[in-house]
């Protein structure tokens, strides 16, 4: 293996366990309102490096557990913290991984999520009501891995999204908003999970998404931005998502994000030279494993978990990333 | 975490910083502590309000904390309060949020209570001036956006922040306004896409309303296009403008106007990929649209043009030839 594209998994996955070994660190603390995304985002990232067994899973449920909000009915970041769309999102993914649904209240959580939709089809992230097209995602890929999508006002869902679409095929957060790699990520695949992928303009949004690569190989998440590692997630997935994954440089993107790895602590960065966070880790490894770098776990890109949990639950979606390359 | 450079301490230099955050980290937890049990407790009194504000100023993520903040002045502030208080108290919030802003630009919870200030102002000050609070609130808004927006003109959540202010303005102002907002964003910086985005937005306004005539203020943004391509034809932003003006290419007389102008571009900037892709573009719509109307071998030429164009792009543009291979062989079945 050549070593200037080699992810440093071994380090990567010593980083991602020492995270929650930081409790004497203020910024451990100043970060306790993403402590569950952080778990999702770090057990993605071992599990797509096949190192699903680097955290105690029973620590893990007890932990997500101790952040249910009874009085909403979801599930807050930490303990104490109040529900939230996206935490919940987390907490039903970690538990999912984990094979630990039955842990879940499913008819509280499906009413807390259900509740949070408003008359124009969006959602909002909690009872004081921002809403975002992020929103909706979160709540069409936590009723699909509760198996309660049958609940949902599908068209009202799909009409908000589609009134998010702008003349560039991309989607903007809200209606009128510009169009953005991660909003074009979440809305195409909720509308992947809905079955309603007629709604993109797939050629159109599949040039737009292309031309986010730079000469650098990372990838853009607006016209005339700098390259970010996350976007090498938002941009791929919507790409595999759309079937072309192909009509970018695969080999250069690689590159891209090996050279943002931190490579004395482990973990990645959004570019290369700057400071590793889980986060990026998470997204670096899941771009990696779409484009189909040797060594690493398939993963869905409609629902970011590991493919197989997806598939076992009946829920893979026609997606397509790069085939796993056998080596270097 | 973005734009934050490693830099690789020292084992002493790690354990130095980690003892003067000793006593920061103790009274952040003691403030978070006293904090989330107070909320559990439903202490809604001003002490606790004060906690927020110390707390937040320290970490204004915190979304728990700015929900306690609410129900605090939900539940017992705003109701104890004369309307006039109600409105100096949102003001106060809406400055601590522009104190936040100003550090941690793109955080979407102190967005979000800004919204939450401007929906809770009052009535007043008079009944006969009901609206003039928020009238002032909401010009105040506008101009706070626009500082945010100076500092940084690409921050979507500022220009979404302004499209929310602008749509709930008590008294809508008129979208030309806006227009020569966009116009002086795109002065500023041609590459500012998030202009050209809101642009768009604003003239189908414009044109649906019939504010302004169509026909003529459509000649006007191709000026405009035109002279913001001959000054960087590399800057995309114009180039993804340029096609929303076009449209979906219904007529044939535009799109071989603005063919031969990209033509002109291209002659004197030859290895320009973006008046070649545009070009391209443009054909393929005349191809698909407007076959009827073709001279005689006005089809072969359009197609082979295409081809030759989209050949030089796959050496010009590597990374993208996976799809200009494939457009070509779209365009090769739409001549047979
Ligand atoms: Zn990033």
């Amino acid at each position: 293996m050549s070593t200037d594209l080699e992810l440093h998994i071994p380090l990567h996955v010593k980083y991602i366990q020492s995270l929650g070994k930081s409790k004497d660190d203020l910024m451990y603390h100043l970060t306790a309102h993403l402590r569950m995304n952080a778990i999702y985002w770090g057990l993605t990232a071992l599990c797509i490096m096949k190192h699903k067994d680097a955290l105690s899973r029973e620590e893990m449920i007890e932990f997500v557990m101790s952040c249910w909000d009874d009085e909403a009915g979801a599930f807050g970041a930490h303990p104490d913290h109040d529900a939230h769309i996206h935490s919940t999102l987390s907490a039903i993914q970690i538990l999912c991984v984990q094979d630990a649904m039955d842990r879940l209240d499913v008819d509280r959580i499906t009413k807390f999520i259900l509740s949070l939709q408003k008359p124009s089809g969006v959602f909002a992230g909690d009872k004081y009501g921002e809403v975002d097209s992020r929103f909706s995602y979160i709540a069409v890929n936590a009723l699909a891995l509760l198996g309660r999508l049958h609940e949902l006002d599908t068209e009202k869902t799909v009409d908000y999204i589609r009134r998010c679409k702008n003349f560039d095929g991309g989607f903007g957060a809200v209606i009128g908003a510009e169009s953005h790699a991660a909003q074009v990520f979440v809305c195409t695949a909720a509308l992947a999970i809905l079955d309603r992928l007629d709604v993109i303009d797939q050629d159109t949004l599949a040039w737009w998404l292309a031309e986010r690569q730079l000469p650098s190989g990372g990838l853009n998440g607006r016209p005339e931005k700098l390259e970010d590692v996350c976007y090498s997630f938002w941009v791929l997935s919507a790409l595999s998502i759309l079937k072309k994954v192909s009509w970018i440089d695969a080999d250069k993107l690689m590159q891209f994000i090996i050279s943002a790895q931190d490579p004395d602590n482990g973990g990645i960065a959004d570019r290369p030279g700057n400071q590793a966070d889980v986060f990026h880790t998470q997204f670096g490894v899941a771009g990696l494993s779409l484009l189909g770098y040797p060594g690493l776990d398939d993963l869905d890109p409609v629902f970011c978990m590991p493919a197989s949990v997806i598939e076992a639950r009946g829920l893979k979606k026609g997606w397509q990333a790069l085939p796993r390359q056998p080596t270097l | 975490m973005h734009g934050v450079k490693r830099v690789q301490y020292s084992k002493e230099a790690l354990e130095a910083k980690r003892q003067r955050d000793q006593a920061k980290l103790k009274e952040y937890l003691a403030l978070t502590h006293d904090i989330l049990s107070r909320k559990k407790n439903n202490d809604m009194c001003r002490e606790a309000f004060e906690l927020t504000t110390r707390l937040l100023r320290v970490n204004p993520e915190f979304y728990t904390v700015w929900n306690y903040r609410r129900q605090i002045l939900e539940i017992d502030m705003i109701p104890k309060s004369s309307a006039a208080d109600t409105n100096d108290l949102l003001a106060e919030d809406l400055n601590l949020t522009t104190a936040l802003l100003k550090q941690h630009p793109k955080v979407y919870w102190i967005w979000n209570h800004r919204r939450w200030c401007l929906e809770h102002v009052p009535n007043g000050p008079t009944e006969e001036d009901s609206n003039g609070w928020r009238m002032a609130n909401w010009n105040k808004e506008l101009f706070v956006v626009e500082k945010m927006l100076e500092a940084d003109a690409r921050n979507f959540h500022a220009w979404n922040y302004r499209r929310y202010v602008l749509g709930t303005m008590p008294v809508r102002r008129s979208e030309l306004s806006e227009l020569a907002y966009t116009s002086r964003k795109i002065e500023a910086n041609f590459s500012n896409f998030s202009a050209w985005h809101q642009r768009s937005k604003v003239l189908t306004a414009l044109w649906e309303s019939n504010t302004v005539d169509p026909v003529k203020s459509k000649e006007e943004e191709f000026d405009l296009v035109k002279n913001a391509m001959y000054t960087d034809p590399g800057d995309q932003s114009v180039w993804i403008y340029h096609r929303w003006l076009v449209g979906d290419g219904g007529e044939a007389a535009l799109l071989k106007r603005e063919i031969n102008t990209i033509q002109e571009l291209l002659n004197e900037q030859p290895d320009s990929k973006w008046c070649m892709e545009s070009l391209v573009h443009y054909k393929r719509l005349l191809l698909q649209k407007h076959t009827t109307s073709f001279q005689p071998g006005e089809q072969v030429n359009l197609v082979e043009s295409c081809i030759g164009l989209l050949q030089e792009l796959g050496a010009l543009d590597p990374a993208r030839r996976q799809r200009y291979k494939e457009s070509s062989e779209h365009i090769t079945r739409l001549s047979t």
